[in-house]
């Protein structure tokens, strides 16, 4: 009787505890990221006002009705960044998860001379320094013609993100046990049918969160699409905030309205994308 | 196959609009490819643009708008890749001589009296050598003196000043003085006497107008550093004192001009060194605590009686390699007339044509701290000089300004700090070939 | 006519192998030579003239360059090292939730959305000493009545950068981690249960083990990123001041398009290119270790 009671209040107090450590450990997260969407609806004068202003005295639009509005008030071609983004963003995604998927399956499954050459070769790859790349691709994609357009950005994003997916998506095969595709290939299904009927499902965490990888890459990438892009034909979301810096000024509280315009689409992609992440890992765990 | 016609008979008409205004075609067919300087306050001119597409039927397609250290990458990424199909470019004084091939001479396009239109001293920060490869728009910079009028006006202040110097409270008119009143003002961590841009580019050209005033000079004729000399020293020490004191923000070596403009609009910092584009922001209760409050003065005098003045302009400029120079010249010289002028100094911007100084002098009449504004940056332009005209001056400012700010902060004392910096800048000369 | 057919490994990476060739090889190929020369951006002609090991004397001799070296190295050690320790600690909070972790996943992976430049931004004017955030925070509770100069002090800005970094990557280790949780088997875990193991006995014989390749893919990648953290070093402090926050990535930057001195920088970029390659080799290899561990090497 006392040792149960002293069980359960030990429970209780560890249960208390978790709830804290949780609590602290997501206000650290949220804290810096709320503050800028709530600078967004503040005027630039309470935001850096001293002695500082704790309770906003007055949240408006402003900053988004002047983003939206006409060029030269304040107003950025918001429309047609967020296009960009994601048609860049989702392109790259897509490709770079299936010639992920390839890569990924071909480390995982099959065993070949210089495999791990060919492996640390693709990784190093992520290695170079974005300067000693930025001009170099810049000459290239110059003489292609593929300056300001969005296969030029959907090729370089591809690239950046093929390395990472392929190490994810190797890792999650691997933890597919083979005897599951070999039992599916003796019930007299192809390679190809066993993989998509029984690997694919089993990976599928692996291969959504690449996913989401990749797309939060593409969708947030900055030095590469400053160099790469020019008017507003390509210029994606994160150059866009560039905007509202100048010479001498920087708009802070509009350029929060644009970073909010930004997190929004990730943040419920991110929200949609871990159903299957779910779905996929709970199939691997119990198999596992 | 009836819809066709009808816009075909639409367009000409609207032709036949266009024409009736202005003789028109002068440049039909030619598409010009433009990279201009994007924000808020540059933006409003483009809009002029589309008048003179209808008046020459020449079409403008603007295929770059970024801010101007965006750019400058991008032009030198152009120069490296040989990607120069494009006509007009926005330019900046301070920029414009590192690349020294990029842009052609306006002159043979423009009569002489276009060009004597413009303020003397615009043009000739607009030229490298002879060749002038850009024209001026109204934004035109040079710095004056912002102070918060209740700091002079307090009594408290009054009497103790007089009780600390012998000499009555006034807003400044030399640095030294400049210097004593900050450090008199400053009550940290609520309230400053100044602050100084801490990085970059930005605190070069702060010393080195600091060090003109004194009496010195960056360079020598021949590019080689010349600012380890006393009135390096004496300008340099400025800042350090300064910061010793107290009297700037801690953080004044990472303050950029946003951070400035910031900084003193909060109401927290009693004297500011600063650039015409805020004085409309600094004035405005929207964004702006000091507003009201604020007094505009011509820069103080170094101990040389120099006034400082680092100054800079932007511009537009056609490149060598342009098809349709011609045209090109024609758009430049359409963005930078009067009614442009005009247009964009109604902004609050400085003008760089004489007539507009005039007329904008008129404008600010009904606002007296518009006319006490622009009073001041008239009187202040008189002083103003450009950034060294040398394609090592962005590069210079590179190697100079660690060695300031570890000054500042006290890593190095002002003598080994100068010492370095020049050793730094001379070694790069050598090396790019300078001599 | 027996005609010659791939093995289908190579097939399946092929797509992998061209688009990073083209993408990154060529590019490289021609940075790696301008490293040669005394290539100057404004100047173009200047790509064609050889001056040999030149730019690598000078950078192998330049004391910026080691201290930005010896602080790049310092910021990555740290950084990778907390961020994985409080990614653990994150995942494992996370993976006791059985009501809304959905929900909590997702906020889990809020900073995720932030754009490195967005990022640089926000801290700048966080850990801004007159206006900002933190020193706001501080002067208001009482707990300091001086402006802290965060970006100065070489130490304070360290750690400014160093919590930019981390509050922005750190969501990286707990997905991942997270991830590998999930694929623990409930079996063994049970069963160490009912042989009277302590949760931590069972945590580090059983779900370590299973985790680990997924830390070590974590560590390698974002080794490799946070060499990427230029955009929000390069807006919070720009290497300043007084070099006290410079690492490889502002320096080669700032050589390479500000001085427009492409040359220089890219020797700079290839001697810095062994710091990544030692931590991916160092990396892979204690993947392979952990997953022959398990018995999924290959």
């Amino acid at each position: 009787m006392n040792e149960n009671l002293q069980h359960r209040i030990r429970k209780y107090l560890l249960k208390a505890l978790h709830f804290v450590a949780l609590f602290i450990a997501m206000a650290i997260i949220c804290v810096p990221g709320l503050w800028v969407v709530l600078n967004s609806f503040r005027p630039t004068v309470e935001i850096m006002a001293k002695p500082p202003v704790w309770i906003p005295n007055e949240l408006n639009l402003d900053n988004y009705r002047a983003m939206f509005g006409a060029v030269g008030e304040g107003g950025v071609p918001v429309l047609q960044y967020f296009t960009n983004s994601l048609i860049v963003s989702v392109t790259s995604t897509l490709i770079a998860i299936l010639v992920g998927m390839a890569g990924g399956y071909a480390f995982a499954r099959y065993s070949f001379k210089g495999k791990a050459g060919i492996f640390i070769g693709l990784m190093l790859t992520r290695a170079v320094p974005g300067v000693s790349l930025s001009l170099p691709l810049f000459i290239v994609m110059a003489k292609t013609g593929l300056i300001d357009t969005h296969l030029g950005l959907i090729l370089v994003y591809v690239a950046l993100n093929v390395p990472f997916t392929i190490w994810l998506i190797d890792g999650f095969f691997r933890q597919v046990p083979i005897d599951l595709a070999e039992a599916a290939e003796i019930d007299g299904c192809t390679r190809w049918q066993a993989f998509w009927k029984v690997e694919f499902p089993v990976a599928r965490a692996g291969v959504a969160s690449a996913g989401i990888f990749a797309f939060l890459t593409s969708w947030n990438e900055y030095a590469l699409a400053s160099q790469l892009t020019r008017s507003t034909f390509s210029k994606t979301m994160p150059v866009g905030l560039r905007d509202f810096t100048s010479e001498f000024t920087i708009n802070w509280g509009g350029m929060c309205a644009l970073a909010v315009l930004m997190i929004i689409p990730a943040l419920i992609l991110t929200f949609i994308v871990q159903k299957h992440l779910i779905a996929g890992l709970t199939f691997g765990g119990v198999k596992g | 196959m009836g819809k066709q016609k009808l816009k075909v008979l639409l367009g000409a008409t609207a032709l036949a609009a266009m024409a009736g205004q202005a003789p028109a075609g002068e440049f039909d067919g030619i598409t010009l490819q433009a990279k201009l300087i994007g924000g808020q306050q540059y933006e409003g001119l483009y809009a002029r643009i589309a008048e003179w597409e209808a008046e020459t039927g020449a079409k403008v397609d603007v295929i770059s708008k970024k801010n101007h250290f965006e750019l400058d990458k991008e032009f030198k990424s152009d120069l490296a890749a040989g990607t120069l199909g494009w006509c007009v470019g926005s330019n900046h004084s301070s920029f414009a001589a590192q690349y020294p091939n990029l842009y052609t001479d306006l002159t043979p396009y423009l009569s002489a009296e276009d060009i004597a239109a413009f303020v003397p001293a615009n043009i000739s920060a607009s030229k490298i050598g002879d060749a002038l490869v850009m024209l001026p728009r109204a934004q035109f910079d040079v710095s004056v003196l912002y102070y918060l009028k209740a700091v002079y006006e307090d009594e408290g202040n009054k009497t103790a000043y007089k009780e600390k110097t012998g000499r009555d409270l006034a807003p400044p008119d030399t640095w030294e003085e400049f210097k004593e009143q900050a450090i008199f003002f400053a009550d940290p961590p609520n309230f400053y006497g100044t602050q100084y841009a801490g990085k970059d580019e930005a605190i070069v050209g702060r010393f080195y107008e600091l060090v003109v005033a004194e009496g010195g000079a960056l360079f020598n004729e021949d590019w080689s550093p010349a600012f380890n000399s006393d009135a390096g020293k004496r300008a340099l020490q400025w800042f350090v004192d300064l910061y010793d004191a107290g009297a700037v923000p801690p953080g004044t070596t990472s303050y950029l001009w946003d951070d400035l403009g910031q900084g003193f609009a909060s109401g927290t910092i009693a004297l500011n060194l600063d650039w015409p584009g805020w004085a409309g922001f600094f004035n405005d209760p929207d964004s702006s605590k000091a507003a009201g409050n604020v007094g505009v003065k011509v820069q103080p005098a170094g101990s040389s009686g120099k006034r400082t003045g680092w100054s800079g302009h932007h511009g537009f400029s056609v490149t060598e390699s342009c098809e349709h120079k011609e045209a090109a010249a024609s758009l430049v010289a359409w963005l930078t007339n009067e009614d442009s002028q005009k247009l964009e100094s109604a902004g609050g911007s400085l003008p760089t044509r004489s007539a507009v100084w005039e007329h904008v002098l008129q404008e600010a009449q009904s606002d007296p701290f518009r006319a006490e504004a622009i009073a001041a940056f008239q009187a202040g332009a008189e002083h103003a000089f450009p950034a060294p005209q040398t394609p090592e001056w962005i590069e210079a400012t590179n190697l100079i300004y660690p060695e300031l700010q570890a000054a500042i902060l006290g890593d190095k004392t002002v003598d080994e700090a100068l010492a370095d910096a020049a050793e730094a800048v001379d070694e790069m000369m050598q090396e790019n070939g300078v001599y | 006519m027996s005609r010659f057919r791939p093995p289908v490994w190579f097939v399946l990476l092929l797509p992998a192998i061209i688009i990073l060739a083209a993408v990154v090889l060529i590019p490289l190929i021609l940075s790696f030579y301008s490293s040669f020369t005394p290539y100057k951006l404004t100047r173009p002609d200047t790509l064609y003239k050889w001056i040999g090991t030149f730019n690598y004397e000078k950078a192998i001799k330049s004391t910026h360059f080691w201290a930005a070296f010896g602080r790049t190295v310092l910021l990555l050690t740290i950084a990778l090292n907390l961020e994985m320790l409080m990614g653990l600690g994150l995942a494992l909070l996370v993976n006791k939730v059985t009501y809304g972790q959905r929900a909590l996943r997702t906020i889990m992976m809020f900073p995720m959305m932030f754009s490195p430049v967005l990022v640089g931004f926000q801290f700048k004017f966080i850990f801004n000493d007159n206006v900002g955030l933190v020193n706001n925070a501080l002067q208001s509770l009482g707990l300091t009545d001086k402006a802290i100069p965060w970006l100065v002090d070489g130490q304070l800005a360290f750690i400014a950068i160093l919590t930019a970094e981390m509050w922005s990557a750190t969501s990286v280790f707990a997905i991942l981690i997270l991830a590998g949780l999930f694929a623990v088997p409930r079996d063994p875990i049970e069963a160490a249960k009912v042989d009277g193991c302590t949760p931590w006995q069972s945590f580090r014989h059983i779900t370590l083990p299973y985790i680990m390749p997924f830390i070590y893919i974590a560590l390698a990648i974002r080794s490799l990123d946070v060499a990427r953290a230029y955009d929000i070093v390069q807006i919070m402090t720009n290497g300043g001041p007084a070099r006290r926050t410079e690492l490889l990535w502002t320096l080669i930057g700032r050589t390479g398009y500000i001085d427009a001195k492409m040359g220089y920088a890219n020797a700079m970029g290839y001697i810095s290119i062994f710091l990544a390659i030692f931590f991916t080799v160092y990396f892979f290899r204690k993947l392979n270790a952990a997953r022959s561990e398990l018995g999924m090497a290959g």
